[in-house]
């Protein structure tokens, strides 16, 4: 019984490191004219800065946007009535998670660009970053107010997007966490993230089929970034056999999120 | 992230042999005996798995701690007798279940051709199997009898995982040789990789099922398009 082949590639390129893609950038993020924002308080065009360092992620301050997003590592979260998350993510296993990670994408931009459009926002954006001196008027400051140049830094800047990538680097490359808060979503930058994930698994491994990971609620977006269905009509499935669903003896199980899933037996029978 | 021990009955996992018309079928658990143990690594954690499928004490419900394994460990690797069986010539073969990942590339690709998958170049196959969390494989070997012992290994079964080592795994490639399938070895090697994801913690397992498998991941705990929704994919452009 053969299943879930992973799909075919073409050439091999030995490569290792970039080659050519800038590891981190300063871009415009654009809002769409035909967005159906009222609020003119939101700006049309911010500086943000996008980066392929790890260094540049701080553990706290990521677990904070998966807060702020709303979004949690586990298939299946724990939930209050309103939708809700009802934990935090995991900061130590959120590192493991990194730290196997093939790429981390993070993006930052201005605090002073990010204008809170609900609760979630407000308390992270008054929060000042843990370990920062509060630049109160910065050379750069001073220079955005006579030249409106771009200037965004990972230190200075609060940490608006995430995207991450596991790969096998031969074969296949999965998606994980792609992210933006709330107030900064419909300007590109979530597809800013995902083909900045594409551009790298193009240009060091090449002829990588990419899946967004987890199926979530996101397909339209990862349309819009060029993701279809699968070419050989494969059925995505998720391990979701809990106590409810299947009774056996002696049973363990493992808390995932809101479902405890069913451990497979060691017995041997076959 | 808590374990539940749920206990219903007492279990003593017994040990019996079926005889249909010409063959001995020896079923035989991974702690008796003679097996070809190779664990690299003893540690107390394999022993904690093989004690939680034989619990003797019924209605006890252990909540334990968070995973004891340190997390930057690897997957320890297990080797094990899955089936025995005996011929009538004599010849004995045994099916040996191995997490450790050794495989023979060009075996694989013989495999892989065997059932029918499109030929994937040998180099990518063989970064995408060492860059794997997980390997499982299943090996025959086929002893004649005799002292002269001519042993003919082949490798009939396979399966792959990927994972971020926290959250989330991907199963890949998980084939069984055509002349070995409907005998539950396919069950098997994706059972012992959840069971080994789900030690770890791992609780997002996903795989991408071709239309005629569909079923078969079904019997064993996967859900289609849970709550509606497909995994995407992006292809290069040729």
């Amino acid at each position: 019984m053969a299943a879930a082949a992973a799909p075919m590639t073409i050439k091999m390129k030995a490569c290792c490191g970039y080659g050519g893609i800038k590891a981190m950038e300063i871009r415009w993020a654009t809002r769409k004219e035909n967005s159906n924002e009222v609020s003119t308080k939101l700006k049309q065009r911010i500086p943000i800065f996008i980066s392929t360092n790890p260094s540049h992620i701080n553990p706290q301050q990521l677990r904070d946007l998966y807060g702020s997003c709303n979004h949690s590592c586990h298939r299946f979260p724990k939930m209050d009535k309103m939708g809700k998350l009802v934990e935090p993510v995991d900061i130590k296993r959120l590192t493991i998670a990194l730290s196997h990670s093939d790429l981390l994408v993070s993006v930052f931009c201005n605090k002073v660009d990010v204008l809170a459009s609900d609760d979630d926002d407000c308390g992270n954006e008054r929060e000042p970053n843990k370990g920062e001196n509060p630049p109160v008027l910065g050379l750069g400051d001073l220079l955005q107010r006579v030249v409106p140049l771009p200037v965004v830094s990972p230190s200075t800047g609060m940490l608006v997007g995430f995207g991450r990538a596991v790969s096998d680097h031969g074969l296949t490359a999965s998606i994980f966490d792609v992210m933006v808060i709330p107030s900064l979503r419909g300007m590109g930058i979530g597809k800013m993230i995902v083909k900045r994930i594409i551009r790298y698994f193009e240009h060091v491994h090449e002829n990588l089929a990419i899946n967004n990971g987890l199926p979530n609620l996101v397909r339209l977006f990862f349309k819009a970034c060029g993701f279809g269905d699968d070419i050989m009509g494969s059925t995505t499935m998720m391990y979701t056999r809990t106590l409810s669903t299947h009774i056996e003896c002696d049973q363990m199980v493992k808390c995932a999120g809101r479902k405890l899933l069913l451990v497979p037996p060691l017995n041997m029978d076959i | 992230m808590l374990t539940l021990n749920v206990v219903a009955l007492p279990s003593i996992l017994p040990i019996f042999s079926a005889q249909p018309s010409n063959h001995q079928f020896n079923y035989l658990l991974a702690n008796t005996g003679r097996r070809k143990l190779k664990v690299t690594r003893p540690r107390a954690n394999f022993w904690d798995s093989i004690r939680s499928g034989f619990l003797k004490d019924n209605s006890t419900q252990v909540v334990e701690s968070p995973s004891m394994l340190q997390e930057e460990e690897e997957p320890q690797p297990e080797e094990f007798v899955l089936v025995e069986k005996t011929e009538e010539d004599g010849v004995v073969e045994q099916i040996i279940f191995s997490s450790g990942g050794d495989v023979d590339i060009y075996d694989l690709q013989t495999l892989c051709d065997k059932v029918g998958w499109p030929r994937r170049p040998l180099s990518k196959l063989a970064t995408a199997l060492k860059n794997s969390y997980m390997v499982a494989t299943l090996h025959s070997i086929q002893k004649s009898p005799g002292s002269e012992g001519n042993e003919q290994k082949k490798l009939i079964g396979m399966a792959r995982a990927t994972s971020d080592h926290a959250f989330n795994a991907t199963i890949w490639d998980v084939l069984v040789d055509p002349s070995y399938q409907g005998q539950g070895l396919g069950k098997t090697l994706v059972e012992k990789l959840i069971r080994a994801l789900l030690q770890r913690d791992i609780g997002n397992i996903t795989l991408f099922a071709d239309s005629q498998v569909v079923e078969f991941y079904q019997n064993l705990g996967f859900e289609p398009d849970p709550e509606g929704i497909k995994g995407m994919f992006w292809y290069p452009k040729y």
